[in-house]
């Protein structure tokens, strides 16, 4: 199905004619895969940019936003239909590609499309902007008041490539809200951005003539530059370093928004470790660990979990390590590269020189083979990330309040929680975790199935980007400040 | 220090300042490695109590014909925690390492060092000074006093003391005063005098490419050579060996041949050198990677299954150091690389910067819990 050669960029067909090209080899030497890239110049970028621009205003700008959101729900349906071409060639590349195993490339396609199909592109537009015909003309809001909103000309998107789905949201909403899309593969997944491209293309060549996919190696900085400096709106994923520099040379007016690294932890109140629900709970909270073998900003690196329930924390630690070896097979991981493995053999010593010499009753549970999984146990609350591919940590607690102040110095960078709680009690966690700043409390199970309606980062996924124009009425119109009788401002206390 | 590890120390001092580089020789020194390393084993058991513990803990506790294969490694993130030292407090010198990418900082103590400093000078006379050449020294970093918990430093402060001349230092007060190299490179030059410059493969590079920026040139006089260690960890972009190289040569007149890497810790005594500079001097082609010292032995592991891999496989490094007295001889790193002979090859680390993408990577976690990485 797949042959050797795969195209790692995406340009509307004028300038595709004229791009220049060239081969470069990619993944492990016996099983590379060769890419073909477009070579990018600044001068490319500006004449890439420009091309989209145009079509954009002559093709896209003034169509109707529901036209756009049906070609978008209708690729996203291409991509989940186990029959379809589209599907299977996304698969079979992804998995060339080398980074995850097909299963857990299968179900990121499913749970990532699956929210844009069937009219899914516009609940989300219209969860965000009041309604999709807010992007066509003034539109009145909820307080009955005319607005419309509009789309930055361009946006230049900038992915990181540790979680296969993750270009798909943003890509849409760019075109979503009718946004030419200049998109920058990252090196570890340059497939999925050009074959969404080019089938939103084939779905709609108006479409298609406002995207440019391209890769060029990070921190070129001519090239950053060229690309960031033009553009009215950034949206880019990726470590400190490559942010920070991304951050510098944007435009001072340009709608930026950065997501930088951070990963996720949970929570498991007392009350919920029960006899009868340890297994799913067990089950739920390896599917969560185990699933983009804990590449991402959602992945759980550590379980909080409280003493004194039926069972104990050290019960449900050797229920998880049950669960993430029988995901061994039920949810494969893919090997990780020496180096990778070399860091959690070293976590793994670590915690058996802990075992010991440490006073914190540590204890390691691990795969039966390899670096499959591994689980450390230990008493009392921390706060240090493990170095991925299943690695985490079980640590017994007395309440909240002992992980607020082992999470406080790093909150920043948690980018959710995955809680275990019921009823009034739920209540009162999520408050205290959320006081914490994290942006997203969500049941364990459910860690990394974010809501395309929520947001990321504790941002919306559209709104930062619109701008809007307000048609007023007059003195008059509804809801407006200056209703109010002139004279001084009644203070409320 | 014990009678019985006094004893060890002069045992081990005797071996390393008579062991021969020739592979053959060192093949044959095996039986003599191994006694010495189950020897030293069992004294650090009972003097480093946390790392008896470990060897009991992980079940290998040798019997009197163990093999030193068989001698538990301590992984390199436990000296952050642990006081993995037979050193009394106050010790002779404490060295701080940089930290694995999984943990902070930790401490190596030393009550000796002795035993450091006779691996040290010995490996870095063969492989920088094999033509015995005394040469003024100028240094890409502080001074011991101002760095004091630096291996990298303190080994630079022997180097000088023992076999340079007028050594001078670059960093003050944590900052590079250029101004001052750019002084003593012109006076190498003009007054035909050759040089050794060592330090860490950032500050060199950051040197060279200033000296680009502003155009300066030094044609250093023949003889004059470099030695860099660190690689390019902590660098914003990727620095290739053969574009630094091709650098120095341009702009510091020094050929690739007279430039040469090294590889070492702060929890070993001992360091691993290119042989591009020896190699010359014996008329010889340079071997790539750098040469194990025959007091250490390099063993590579599979990094999934633990168990060793055939020769010239990349795979984890666990380095067994006969200059380790005070602290565990046996290390298990995080690094990964080949062994060929006597040969070490390192694989290079993908930047982590995109490929990590939004997940936290924990050096860059650590890296703002404990501000920008001391060299070694």
């Amino acid at each position: 199905m797949t042959q050797g050669l795969f195209d790692a960029f995406y340009l509307p067909p004028d300038v595709e004619r004229q791009a220049e090209t060239s081969v470069q080899r990619f993944g492990p030497p016996h099983d590379a895969i060769e890419l073909r890239l477009a070579t990018v110049t600044p001068a490319s970028i500006d004449t890439w940019v420009e091309a989209i621009r145009s079509a954009r205003a002559e093709r896209l700008a003034r169509r109707p936003a529901a036209e756009i959101h049906r070609v978008l729900e209708r690729v996203a349906q291409r991509f989940l239909d186990p029959q379809s071409p589209v599907r299977r060639n996304a698969i079979a590349w992804l998995a060339r590609s080398g980074r995850f195993s097909t299963p857990m490339i299968e179900r990121a396609l499913t749970d990532t499309f699956g929210p844009l199909s069937a009219g899914g592109v516009s609940r989300w537009v219209a969860s965000e902007l009041g309604s999709a015909a807010a992007l066509d003309r003034p539109t009145p809001d909820r307080k009955g008041i005319p607005r419309q909103a509009f789309g930055p000309e361009w946006m230049l998107q900038i992915y990181a490539g540790n979680v296969p789905g993750l270009p798909v949201w943003p890509f849409y909403s760019a075109l979503a809200m009718k946004s030419a899309l200049f998109a920058k593969a990252s090196s570890q997944e340059p497939v999925l951005p050009p074959l969404l491209a080019r089938t939103i293309a084939e779905e709609d060549q108006d479409l298609g003539a406002c995207i440019a996919v391209a890769w060029w190696k990070g921190g070129t900085i001519e090239l950053d530059r060229a690309a960031v400096r033009r553009a009215p709106a950034v949206l880019a994923f990726g470590g400190e370093n490559s942010t920070t520099s991304i951050a510098r040379e944007t435009r001072p007016e340009a709608k930026v928004v950065i997501h930088g690294s951070k990963v996720s932890v949970a929570y498991v109140s007392r009350a919920s470790l029960t006899r009868a629900g340890l297994g799913s709970l067990a089950a739920r909270s390896a599917f969560d660990v185990a699933l983009y073998d804990q590449q991402g900003c959602l992945s759980p690196h550590a379980f909080y979990v409280e003493r004194g329930g039926d069972v104990g924390p050290a019960a449900f630690a050797s229920a998880l390590g049950g669960a993430l070896e029988s995901l061994r097979d039920g949810l494969p991981r893919r090997e990780p590269e020496a180096s990778q493995a070399a860091r959690v053999q070293l976590y793994r010593a670590q915690a058996h020189f802990e075992e010991a010499t440490g006073s914190r009753g540590t204890q390691v549970l691990a795969s039966s083979e390899g670096t499959d999984w591994t689980l450390v146990y230990e008493d009392g609350a921390r706060f240090e990330p493990t170095p991925s591919y299943r690695t985490v940590r079980v640590h017994a607690v007395d309440g909240v309040e002992e992980v607020e102040a082992a999470l406080a110095p790093a909150a920043r960078f948690i980018e959710a929680i995955g809680l275990e709680a019921k009823g009034r009690e739920r209540t009162a966690l999520a408050a205290a975790l959320a006081a914490m700043g994290v942006p997203r409390i969500a049941p364990l199970g459910a860690l990394q199935s974010p809501s395309l309606v929520g947001t990321h980062g504790g941002v919306h996924r559209l709104l930062p980007f619109l701008r809007w124009t307000t048609v007023e009425t007059g003195p008059r119109s509804a809801g407006h400040r200056r209703d109010r009788p002139k004279g001084k401002a009644r203070r409320s206390r | 220090m014990t009678a019985r590890a006094r004893e060890m120390e002069a045992d081990l001092v005797r071996f390393i300042s008579g062991a021969g580089w020739e592979e053959a020789r060192a093949r044959g020194a095996e039986a003599a490695f191994s006694d010495l390393a189950i020897r030293t084993f069992r004294i650090q058991c009972d003097a480093i109590p946390e790392y008896g513990a470990y060897a009991r803990h992980v079940g290998r506790w040798p019997g009197r014909s163990g093999d030193w294969r068989e001698i538990p490694p301590v992984p390199s993130s436990a000296f952050k925690d642990h006081g993995l030292s037979a050193a009394p407090a106050p010790p002779a010198v404490t060295f701080e390492t940089s930290g694995t990418t999984i943990t902070r900082p930790g401490r190596v103590q030393l009550q000796s060092t002795r035993l450091y400093e006779t691996s040290l000078l010995k490996s870095f006379a063969r492989h920088i000074l094999p033509d015995g050449a005394r040469l003024k020294i100028i240094i890409f970093g502080p001074t011991r006093a101002e760095s004091p918990r630096s291996s990298l430093w303190f080994m630079a402060d022997r180097v000088a003391a023992r076999f340079c001349d007028a050594p001078s230092w670059i960093v003050e007060h944590g900052e590079p005063r250029w101004e001052r190299a750019d002084a003593e490179l012109t006076r190498s030059h003009d007054e035909r005098v050759p040089v050794l410059l060592l330090g860490t493969t950032l500050l060199l590079h950051a040197y060279v490419e200033r000296c680009d920026r502003k155009g300066h040139r030094f044609a250093l006089p023949p003889g004059s050579r470099a030695m860099d260690t660190g690689g390019a960890k902590g660098a914003r972009v990727e620095l290739r060996r053969d574009d630094m190289a091709a650098s120095v040569q341009r702009v510091l007149g020094i050929p690739p041949t007279h430039f040469v890497n090294e590889y070492g810790m702060a929890e070993m005594g001992s360091q691993f050198y290119e042989d591009t500079l020896l190699a010359g001097h014996e008329r010889r082609p340079a071997r790539s990677g750098f040469v194990i010292p025959p007091w250490v032995r390099t063993r590579v592991l599979d990094p999934e299954t633990m168990l060793d891999l055939p020769e010239g496989r990349p795979g984890l490094l666990v380095h067994y150091d006969l200059a380790n007295l005070d602290v565990p001889l046996a290390i298990q790193t995080e690094d990964v690389g080949a062994v060929a002979g006597n040969r070490l090859t390192l694989e290079g680390r993908l930047p982590e910067a995109e490929r990590r993408g939004c997940s936290l990577p924990f050096e860059q976690f650590l890296e703002r819990e404990r501000g920008p990485d001391v060299p070694r």
